[in-house]
């Protein structure tokens, strides 16, 4: 343990278990959404009180769970944790009601077209409010002990979900006194810290999706913003061996050979050329970013019930990667 | 299943083919095959890319796409094997760039160009403002038809959460750039940090009062400046933008909507291609990308499969070929799996013009590879 806390203050910060706030970002199509559940899941399981935050409106967390996110309350979903969705129009009335604190001039607001064109116009207020909302429970204490022990932010795709990061950067940028301010000067101050915050970059072993996540890193990083690790999802093993494939590839070449057995021999190829691919990709991810990678294995089902989430999550909370040395 | 369409003769002729689809289906890759096939039959063709995709521009030999159009050298399209008729142009969408130059078109004088280019709300609008990239893209794609240099353009277009999005954007933009309701209680706004401003109505007055409490002056000031810059500009987005929907609606354009063979990109491809045909925008086909193919054999078991292994030398032939035996079965589940998929998708569609391109190991990183994926999508 002590040589555990020796390496952990020389990295500078903490592993991202250790973090009260994460984000998980990546390109649309890469598993964000599955790697914050699967992250939820294991800190809840590793006995924290768990908060899974869906941004994107998209509602896709009730499909792994069975089970809704509300946009009013946290849901339980599992022991410990509990899923919530973030609308920015919500959460700019709930802001208002607590700026305001009188009733019918909030509804008036929030009625008021030209309320909504300044929000829209304002650019990056819907972020902040969204951001601020987060930060509001990520900060909540309750009879002196924080209402949550960690927070998992499924963020909207790459860009957006930038914008969602540096919302309060911008904010104190655009906003040059009041209230808002002072208050993005208080978000950006923890949502900056690396023991407080962690970014979990997600990428997939494709091209496109490793190069956007080697530009989000070094975008993130220019910002200040504290980036954790790297998650590379969906890859491909192999069980077969060089030796293995040497010995299928003049089975496949054989003209002598049946159809069925050179089927089994170039499915069994397959997978060895794709498992080496994917291998690559994890090294090229690891080596442009410069940060430590989590390799998550493709997962067919994902299905409630199914396990493939479970499978997921220890995968994920087992890497050092994501938990340090010493595990969750 | 009927054999697959020519898709590239489809969309000969036409002047704009639009790419759409969910996000990590290979939109990208399937634009430029379709460029590349379009370019080889005589046309010249450009082709627009979002996403920085390095080893597609590689495998062009172009070192760095960007916003100006880059020439793709002939000689390595004859050396994959294809012929070239025409020419092809490879870029990738600046959004900001984009917008700059038309805002350089639009803006009356010097002075009010430099007020916009200058102001903080315009900073920050194409990446802050929903919509803004994908509005920047039909702006581009506007340009590169208007300029004449090209017989059709290859739009991929932006990987938006929905892509949808795509086609509200330009009329959004527009209403944003209005700004009719905010212009009436900003009103003129004199001075950075003026707190003391003319509202023409008591609750609009009320309102902005609030605002102006939570964001401070300087943000109003600015937003107000930002609107009157556009002044008289407004006009001219709005007509391009009913310009780009006339053209994208035209029979000069074909949609082409790519996915993959599973659920999520497909119920996207679904809702796009019918939201496509409810609004008479002309269609092209559906592409199912990586597509796994059914592994030879007709379902037989591989027996006699670890003979073969010994006599290759392998040092455990019997676990081997039952490893093996494993990956032929999850290679024929997988295949059954997608060969579902596309039929879900050719069900709910009523049987759209669909090509399918099967799963190559890896993404093409030389202009041979793309070439295959051209000729998947000619149907050959």
């Amino acid at each position: 343990m002590a040589s555990c806390r020796a390496r952990v203050r020389e990295m500078g910060s903490p592993p991202l278990t250790g973090r009260r706030l994460a984000f998980v970002l990546g390109k649309g199509g890469v598993g964000k959404t599955t790697v914050a559940a699967a992250l939820a899941l294991g800190m809840a399981d590793a006995g924290h009180r768990t908060l899974l935050v869906e941004v994107a409106a998209e509602q896709r967390t009730g499909a792994l769970f069975g089970v809704t996110p509300s946009l009013d309350d946290p849901v339980e979903v599992r022991p410990g944790l509990f899923a919530l969705s973030v609308d920015a129009e919500r959460a700019t009335q709930e802001y208002l009601t607590i700026q305001l604190k009188v009733r019918p001039l909030v509804e008036m607001m929030a009625r008021s077209r030209a309320f909504h064109q300044v929000t829209q116009a304002a650019p990056g207020l819907a972020e902040l409010v969204t951001l601020g909302k987060i930060w509001d429970m990520a900060t909540k204490v309750h009879d002196g002990a924080p209402v949550w022990d960690r927070l998992v932010v499924d963020a909207p795709a790459t860009g957006h979900g930038i914008a969602l990061l540096r919302a309060a950067g911008n904010a104190r940028d655009l906003a040059g006194s009041g209230p808002i301010h002072d208050q993005a000067g208080a978000i950006e101050k923890v949502i900056r810290h690396p023991a407080a915050t962690g970014i979990a970059v997600v990428a997939r072993p494709e091209e496109l999706a490793v190069t956007e996540a080697v530009e989000a890193v070094s975008t993130l990083r220019e910002a200040g913003l504290p980036v954790a690790c790297a998650v590379m999802n969906g890859v491909r093993r192999s069980s077969f061996s060089g030796d293995d494939a040497h010995a299928l590839s003049a089975v496949a070449s054989d003209p002598a050979t049946g159809p069925a057995q050179r089927a089994a021999a170039e499915a069994a190829l397959a997978i060895a050329t794709g498992a080496a691919h994917d291998a690559r990709e994890v090294d090229g991810l690891a080596r442009e970013s410069g940060l430590p990678v989590a390799v998550l294995p493709e997962v067919p089902d994902l299905s409630p019930g199914s396990g493939g989430l479970e499978a997921l999550s220890a995968a994920l909370l087992a890497d050092p990667a994501i938990a340090g040395d010493h595990g969750a | 299943m009927a054999p697959d369409p020519d898709l590239v003769g489809m969309l000969e002729h036409r002047r704009i083919v639009v790419v759409a689809g969910a996000g990590g289906v290979g939109k990208t890759t399937v634009s430029a095959a379709l460029a590349l096939g379009l370019a080889s039959r005589g046309a010249r063709v450009a082709v627009v890319t979002i996403d920085p995709a390095r080893r597609l521009a590689s495998a062009l030999g172009i070192a760095h796409l960007g916003d100006e159009p880059d020439r793709v050298d002939p000689a390595r399209i004859t050396a994959a094997g294809m012929p070239m008729e025409g020419t092809l142009d490879a870029l990738q969408l600046d959004p900001q760039a984009t917008f700059d130059r038309l805002v350089a078109r639009e803006a009356p004088d010097e002075a009010a160009r430099q007020r916009i280019l200058r102001n903080r709300v315009y900073r920050h609008l194409s990446t802050a403002v929903a919509g803004a990239q994908e509005f920047m893209a039909v702006e581009r794609l506007h340009e590169l038809v208007d300029s004449g240099r090209y017989d059709v353009v290859v739009l991929d277009t932006p990987p938006a959460r929905n892509a949808l999005d795509f086609l509200d954007a330009p009329e959004r933009m527009t209403r944003f750039v209005e700004g009719r309701g905010l212009r009436l209680l900003l009103g003129p706004r004199s001075g950075a940090g003026r707190t003391g401003w003319r509202a023409l109505q008591a609750g609009g007055h009320m309102v902005m009062s609030v605002v102006e409490r939570l964001t401070g002056a300087q943000l109003l000031t600015d937003i107000s400046e930002f609107l009157q810059s556009f002044d008289g500009m407004y006009q001219g987005f709005s007509d391009r933008a009913s310009a780009v929907r006339f053209l994208l609606a035209s029979d000069s354009t074909r949609f082409v909507v790519v996915t993959g063979p599973r659920p999520e990109p497909a119920t996207e491809a679904i809702a796009l291609w019918r939201r496509l045909r409810d609004d008479r925008y002309p269609l092209g086909a559906v592409v199912v990308n990586r597509v796994h193919l059914e592994p030879g054999g007709d379902g037989a078991p591989p027996d006699g499969l670890a003979d073969l292994l010994a006599a290759a030398g392998a040092a455990d032939p019997v676990g081997l070929a039952g490893r093996a035996a494993d990956a032929l079965a999850m290679a024929r589940a997988r295949a059954a799996a997608d060969r579902h998929e596309v039929q879900a998708i050719a069900g709910a569609l009523d049987g759209p013009p669909m090509v399918l391109v099967p799963a190559l190991e890896d993404d093409p990183v030389e202009v041979a590879g793309l070439a295959r994926v051209t000729r998947e999508l000619e149907g050959r």
